[in-house]
């Protein structure tokens, strides 16, 4: 189990940051948490976590900013609801995992693999209203900087023997009608979200 | 006494089928001569009870024998009126059920305990009930907080007289100090009301209830019924006659003082949880030291509780006191902050919402242990602690309000205002033992007694209740709540155990409810819990005593009394018929009606003992009617095979144990005897506080008796058992049965 320590510096309660985190569409929920670790023996992915959920909202109630942005908790979550049907304060983890990460992109917490994946994966679907693979390929190790590119290249066999059956398009697929109608409906519902949690 | 005894033995439930029914005929009729001698297919049916009823009418019986089911069934059917002793012999459990069926030794049996129960109805006489002249039926309650004044209102409705004795001058106890009270009503997220006025209101207007307010009681004299209080009220005495008691003194906060590891006196800013109640009801939450808003609060829980060195066991409110205060803060200023330091947060049962309201207000919950805590700039303090949840130190700091959660101590507690802590408690008991070793016999070591000047009970043993467990006067948690081991008073609220203020309620209800059942069972005559009903007593033929003082020393109630001279002076409505007495009496001078030494006696040399040639050795066994018997029927039920070799006696409690019995049992050339009682010591489950550790007291000088009759001290052993016990019986009869035939049989057979 990887079990990061937090800093050794005592955890001075500070509320500023569990009060930007509460003010997430599921963010008060976090408040609920009575710390029985139902999630934490549930997770599927618990192993390869940096802080178990429980310890992550324990985290942000200690207001400990850095800690919790640069941990890969949420993004090794597979959102596999166990956590949230187990929960005994009824909190919906994956729910409040989305939001975590909706901020972590937000503020520019991107250095896990996962991070850049959404990313290229939301621009591909938002900038076309369906997804190509090729194109989430491309956004996913420009974004990840050389090193990845370098990784990626060494699995160009893999990637020959594919385009070969079929199986990876090189050609984009058309924009779906009405793109500009499905960003509307989009934009719409991302303010609506932002106003909600206020 | 008991002349025409009929035996009436019932062959339904399989006891027909596994034995020879005209053989048991035939031991009750030519055998042991019985008058009348029937049998039946169906006793507890119509035609059976009808069957007993004509021969009661026909042949005025005065003693019948029931030879079938277990007493603890069927009861009501075999219930032939006051003047019938009905005897109940237990064939079917004990014999049909548990042994090898159409075996010769499964028919000894059930013959033997014919013969033993015959014997019996030779001495056994139908009891009278002792019924007191002028008893009253009213209901003392001690104590106007909210657990007495509930017990008061809940007897009045009941229309009972109710006295209400209140040391202060107003009613209220405990609530006149609080702000507001933890939700009892749905949804339970909701700060209450206290609701004082009207709660006093009903106590005044209810013309059953008389108020003595600032009066405390100088002396209890009498028993159950015949209770003489005198209480002193502004320098005048009354006296007041009152039938049961109930004692709601509640608890005081744990001294502070002692918490200074915690920070208690280094700042003014450090304070407890009913101080705090005093700053909230003042209006706005401010510091002490300089009345400066609150803006950040730190509640420590278990300040004191669940610590062996100050309070061991939870004071069961303060998590959710604390949680009640973090919103009063929260009330005033929604962008304070509150944390709550805890080990455990124990918000039992609907609380459960309420701490949740207060994690939604953004309570912060830390479990940790506090390691420190220290002042900080401008007058705000620090604390360090360990946070459990993430294995790490942890610090808040600029706190301006530090609420220690200090627990509660019961007013019993206390001798002359000082708290007799675990170490005084332990003193005590200790200087007993002495005293004890110094004596010939060994004894149990007597209940602690501590003088708290609350009701000053004129009795023998001492002036107050005895304690149970760091200064509570209960006599068992969960087997019979609100019972202290004096009969007809019952504790109540907080001074019972650790409570808040919904407990509180429910505890008043139902000392009131015990309070009542005793009233009208001494008006009966009849002994209240666990013998409920029964109306035997104990009788002392005082001619022969020689003033040892053992049945005044070993009543776990305190019923008996002595005079100047030493002799004992019975409280017949003080007895709970356990006859521990009778067992302590070394004169044999004490027995019930029913109930008696020679009765026993009488019973052990009924049964036939084998010759040593024969080889079928013979164990008797003492059983205790509170749980062992219960747990030999159900192995019967369960159809566990039992050793065929064992006669089972049952006994009131183990406590009745006289030593005669087994003298004469193994002058008999009984191999083995087994004392089945319950467990005693810290946790006892003896339904008598301590029968059965008096019993293997006793037993421990039995080695002497058997050393003189040249037997090894190894026959005669005492085992405790449980009501769920009975899978283990059968191994445990096993185990004592190989041990004696280790020991071979017993060389008084045959003389």
């Amino acid at each position: 189990m990887v079990d990061n320590k937090i800093s050794s510096a005592p955890i001075k309660y500070d509320n500023t940051f569990a009060k930007e985190i509460y003010s997430l569409e599921n963010g008060h929920y976090v408040k609920m948490c009575m710390q029985c670790g139902m999630c934490a023996v549930s997770c599927a992915t618990r192993q390869i976590m940096d802080y178990s959920p429980r310890r992550l909202f324990n985290l942000i109630r200690a207001g400990k900013k850095e800690e919790f942005m640069r941990s890969n908790t949420m993004w090794m979550c597979t959102t596999c609801c166990m956590c949230k049907v187990r929960c005994p304060r009824g909190i919906p983890l994956v729910d409040v995992m989305h939001d975590l990460k909706a901020l972590a992109l937000k503020q520019g917490y991107v250095e896990y693999p996962q991070a850049a994946f959404y990313q290229a994966m939301w621009a591909e679907a938002f900038g076309r209203g369906r997804v190509f693979e090729g194109g989430i390929m491309a956004r996913f190790y420009l974004k990840r900087g050389w090193n990845e590119i370098k990784k990626a290249l060494g699995m160009k066999d893999l990637g020959m023997e594919m385009l070969k059956h079929g199986r990876m398009p090189i050609v984009p697929p058309r924009k779906i009608k009405g793109l500009k109608s499905l960003q509307q409906i989009i934009q719409r519902a991302q303010s609506l979200q932002e106003k909600e949690a206020k | 006494m008991a002349k025409k005894t009929g035996v009436f033995i019932c062959s339904g439930c399989g006891i027909g089928e596994s034995l020879d029914v005209d053989a048991l005929v035939k031991v009750a009729a030519k055998e042991c001569k019985a008058p009348v001698c029937k049998t039946n297919g169906f006793l507890c049916g119509k035609e059976g009870v009808e069957l007993i009823k004509q021969d009661i009418a026909a042949g005025e019986l005065d003693c019948v024998l029931v030879v079938g089911c277990s007493n603890r069934v069927n009861y009501e059917a075999f219930d032939f009126g006051p003047s019938v002793v009905v005897e109940r012999v237990n064939i079917r459990e004990q014999v049909a059920w548990s042994q090898q069926p159409n075996d010769e030794d499964t028919q000894a049996m059930a013959e033997d305990y014919i013969r033993m129960y015959m014997a019996k109805a030779k001495t056994v006489e139908a009891p009278e009930p002792y019924i007191a002249e002028n008893l009253s039926k009213t209901i003392m309650v001690v104590g106007g907080g909210l657990a007495g004044m509930t017990a008061a209102i809940e007897a009045a409705k009941a229309n009972y007289q109710v006295l209400l004795v209140e040391k202060e001058a107003a009613l209220g106890g405990w609530l006149n100090k609080v702000y507001k009270l933890a939700p009892v009503k749905a949804p339970h997220t909701e700060l209450e009301d206290t609701n004082l006025e009207a709660r006093i209101a009903e106590i005044n207007d209810n013309p059953n209830i008389k108020v003595y307010t600032s009066a405390v009681i100088e002396k209890t004299a009498g028993g159950p019924g015949l209770f003489d209080v005198t209480i002193k009220q502004n320098g005048n005495e009354i006296i007041e006659r009152a039938g049961a008691i109930v004692l709601a003194t509640g608890a005081v906060p744990y001294n502070p003082e002692k918490l200074g590891h915690l920070g208690f006196g280094m700042s003014p800013n450090v304070i407890t949880q009913s101080m705090f109640e005093e700053i909230a009801k003042k209006g706005t939450i401010t510091r002490p030291s300089d009345g400066k808003e609150v803006k950040k609060i730190a509640f420590i829980q278990c300040a004191g509780s669940r610590d062996q060195e100050h309070l061991p066991y939870c004071s069961a409110a303060c998590c959710i006191e604390s949680i009640k205060q973090s919103l009063y803060l929260k009330e005033q200023d929604p962008e304070a902050q509150a944390y709550v330091f805890y080990k455990d947060i124990r918000s039992s049962g609907q609380y459960e919402h309420f701490y949740k309201k207060a994690q939604m207000a953004g309570v912060m919950f830390i479990k940790g242990d506090v390691t420190d805590v220290s002042e900080g700039d401008e007058g705000t303090l620090v604390i360090e602690a360990d946070d459990l949840l993430m294995g790490d130190k942890t610090m808040a700091d600029e706190i301006d309000l530090i609420v220690l959660a200090n627990g509660m101590v019961p007013t019993t507690a206390f001798e002359e205002g000082v708290y007799m802590g675990l170490g005084a408690v332990a003193a005590v008991t200790e200087g007993a033992g002495e005293a004890a070793a110094s004596c010939d016999a060994p004894a149990v070591p007597p209940a602690t007694i501590i003088k708290s000047n609350i009701l000053n009970l004129q009795y023998r043993q001492g002036p107050e209740l005895p304690d149970l467990k760091y200064g509570f006067p209960d006599s068992h948690y969960i087997c019979f709540p609100y019972e202290t081991r004096r009969t007809g008073i019952y504790a109540a609220g907080s001074v019972r155990r650790p409570m808040d203020m919904g407990q509180s309620v429910g505890d008043g209800v139902g000392a009131a409810l015990k309070a009542i059942q005793c009233v009208e069972l001494t008006e009966q005559g009849a002994a209240v819990h666990p013998r409920a009903l029964d109306i035997s007593f104990p009788d002392f033929q005082l001619t022969r005593c020689t003033q040892c003082k053992r049945c005044t020393d070993e009543c776990p109630f305190g019923a008996i009394n002595e005079d100047e001279k030493g002799n004992p002076l019975i409280n017949p409505t003080r007895c709970r018929r356990c006859s521990t007495c009778m067992g302590a009496c070394p004169e044999r001078i004490i027995s019930f009606k029913n109930y008696s030494v020679p009765m026993i006696g009488n019973m052990l040399k009924a049964f036939e003992v084998p010759e040593e040639d024969e080889e079928k050795p013979r164990i008797l066994i003492f059983a205790c009617e509170n749980d062992a018997i219960p747990a030999i029927d159900m192995a019967g039920i369960s159809r566990l095979q039992l050793n065929a070799w064992i006669r089972i006696i049952p006994v009131r409690c183990l406590g009745s144990l006289s030593l005669v019995w087994i003298n004469d049992a193994m002058s008999r050339g009984v191999d083995g005897v087994l004392l089945l009682g319950c467990k005693h010591g810290d946790d006892y489950q003896c339904h008598f506080m301590k029968g059965s550790e008096l019993a293997e007291i006793r037993l421990s000088k039995v080695s002497e008796t058997l050393d003189r009759l040249g037997l090894e001290s190894e026959r005669v052993q005492a085992r405790t058992v449980s009501i769920m016990d009975y899978e283990v019986i059968p191994k445990m009869l096993a185990e004592f049965m190989e041990k004696i035939e280790e020991l071979g049989p017993n060389p008084m057979k045959g003389f």
